[in-house]
């Protein structure tokens, strides 16, 4: 193909745009709402995953050691735990640390009368966060079973109901980006049907020069990426700008007990690069498919 | 040269527009096609451009073998020939020039090529004047003549038009056909249908009369008649 075919395409796809704009910003319209939806889906679903992920975190689980366990015993564990590739963090608690946080929450009077020495009657132990609690039983068993390990206590209820509760929104989640993804298309074939249809002539005509079924189609291809492009581009903005709005106003107004949950509404940031490029990429392959098979029809000549 | 040879259309629903036809027309000849409302004339024309395909017999065109292209052959097969038809088919968000550099941008031809060939084939149908016009801006018989233009650009041996006067007034009528003469003279064929005979008559051009899907009559002009 020749540099003045090349422009000449892309020229064409821009002034088509240009011509029939009242039909580019109904398609543009389309484009941006549907995108402005599922954008939010998926936001929604992401910040309740990083919610559920911030009562996980929440969720420690403590393994308390043998009565005689020594430094090197602590160690041996230390390096046990350090291997199970389910654990996310965890920390060592002395005896020390150990009733300075039980007397935050016990009356003075009840650890006077203790029989022992106050020094003495916490076991050592370590505090325990999981990366996934679904696998929380799992994980019980395998700290269990080091040595020097005595028991463990595991917030198993709290679990299981975190993991039912993060089934459920991914499942909500997929299915409702699925049916927008569904109902997207949809309009976006008409849309596209209609536009390829007002312009049967020109198809017409471009036949009866000698026009390839290629030159006929490449204007209306170059006409569906850039609609699509700009329509991504829209998207992401009103997005952006709409989600940043709406996490500064509500963390601002959050009351104190939610406020620990907003103040980990993820960054708009940090999923600004993948929205961006998937609204791209899905508004390019709708208008480029779009018209690929909606122009297919009219070269029938 | 255009050769049918024992062409016969029936179309899917059992209309048999055209019924062993066999004709030949020469280079630089002009054949006027008449006939009356559902003769098959304007089927005649869609074979010839391939815009269907007889149900049997041959149809040679241009030395394309017009009933045997296969679909990637179709777009250089148009290119040897220039069409016009009743209706203009204009692109009306274009102007003069536009729609006539339309025919070569379309077909892969280089912009120095359109700024030479397009403004010399608009002085030639006399629009010249009228490059940076709309469509809505001009009469019918001057958007015939820009669909004439555009038919011509890409120097065709061979024009066919299909009614090219049926929608506009017959004074500007006379004045197509003269057009198509002129273009005649210098050697390219042309064969136009239409069923004004008093424009037929003004001209001493071959006349072929189709009635119901046969050549019912072929005079070397009207005046034999
Ligand atoms: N696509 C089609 N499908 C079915 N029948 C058709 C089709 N096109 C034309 N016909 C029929 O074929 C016959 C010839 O039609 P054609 O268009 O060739 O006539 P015509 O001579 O051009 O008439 P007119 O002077 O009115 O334009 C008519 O009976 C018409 O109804
Ligand atoms: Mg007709």
């Amino acid at each position: 193909m020749k540099g003045s075919s090349f422009t000449y395409l892309i020229k064409e796809g821009a002034r088509n745009i240009w011509v029939n704009r009242m039909m580019s910003l109904a398609s543009i319209g389309i484009l941006v709402s549907c995108m402005l939806l599922i954008g939010s889906a998926i936001l929604l679903s992401i910040n309740l995953n990083g919610m559920i992920s911030y009562v996980e975190n929440q969720n420690e689980m403590v393994a308390f050691l043998e009565d005689d366990a020594d430094d090197t015993m602590v160690s041996e564990v230390k390096a046990a735990l350090d291997k199970n590739s389910n654990i996310d963090s965890f920390s060592f608690v002395s005896r020390e640390e150990a009733l300075e946080r039980y007397s935050e929450i016990v009356p003075e009077s009840l650890l006077e009368n203790l029989e022992q020495d106050k020094d003495e009657v916490f076991p050592l132990s370590f505090r325990i966060t999981l990366k996934d609690l679904s696998l929380i039983n799992e994980t019980t068993a395998q700290i269990e079973s080091i040595p020097g390990v005595m028991q463990v206590n595991a917030p198993t209820n709290v679990a299981e109901t975190v993991t039912g509760i993060k089934r459920a929104v991914y499942l909500c989640g997929s299915g409702i980006v699925i049916i927008l993804l569904a109902v997207t298309l949809i309009i976006i074939a008409n849309t596209i049907k209609v536009t390829v249809f007002n312009r049967r002539k020109e198809i017409n005509i471009m036949k009866f020069v000698g026009a390839t079924d290629l030159f006929i189609r490449m204007p209306f291809v170059v006409e569906g990426i850039l609609l699509g492009v700009i329509s991504a581009c829209m998207a992401y903005l009103l997005l952006w700008g709409g989600y940043t709005y709406l996490m500064g106003h509500v963390q601002a107004q959050a009351s104190t007990a939610l406020s620990a949950f907003l103040k980990n509404m993820v960054p708009f940031s940090k999923v600004a690069k993948q929205l961006l490029a998937s609204f791209a990429v899905g508004g390019v392959a709708v208008g480029v498919f779009g018209s690929m098979i909606f122009v297919r029809k009219h070269l029938r000549v | 040269m255009i050769r049918f040879s024992n062409v016969s259309k029936t179309y899917d629903n059992g209309t048999e527009a055209l019924k062993n036809v066999d004709l030949e027309i020469a280079d630089g000849e002009f054949v006027f096609v008449v006939g009356s409302s559902g003769a098959g004339k304007s089927t005649l024309i869609k074979l010839l451009l391939r815009e269907e395909i007889p149900s049997s017999g041959t149809i040679e065109v241009n030395g394309y073998t017009v009933n045997r292209l296969k679909r990637r052959q179709i777009p250089v097969f148009r290119r040897s020939l220039g069409v016009v038809f009743q209706d203009f088919r204009l692109i009306p968000t274009m102007n003069v020039y536009d729609n006539v550099a339309f025919a070569l941008r379309v077909t892969n031809v280089s912009t120095r090529d359109i700024r030479r060939r397009v403004p010399y084939i608009l002085s030639l149908v006399g629009l010249a004047s009228k490059a940076r016009c709309k469509m809505n801006e001009l009469s019918g018989g001057e958007q015939q003549r820009v669909a004439l233009a555009r038919a011509l650009v890409n120097n065709p041996k061979l024009i066919i038009a299909d009614e090219p006067t049926g929608n506009i007034d017959p004074e500007l009528s006379y004045e197509i056909v003269d057009l198509l003469n002129e273009i005649n003279k210098v050697g390219t064929t042309v064969v136009m249908v239409t069923h004004e005979h008093d424009l037929v008559a003004q001209f001493n051009h071959r006349v072929i009369t189709i009635d119901n899907g046969s050549v019912v009559r072929d005079d070397a002009d009207w005046g034999q008649r």
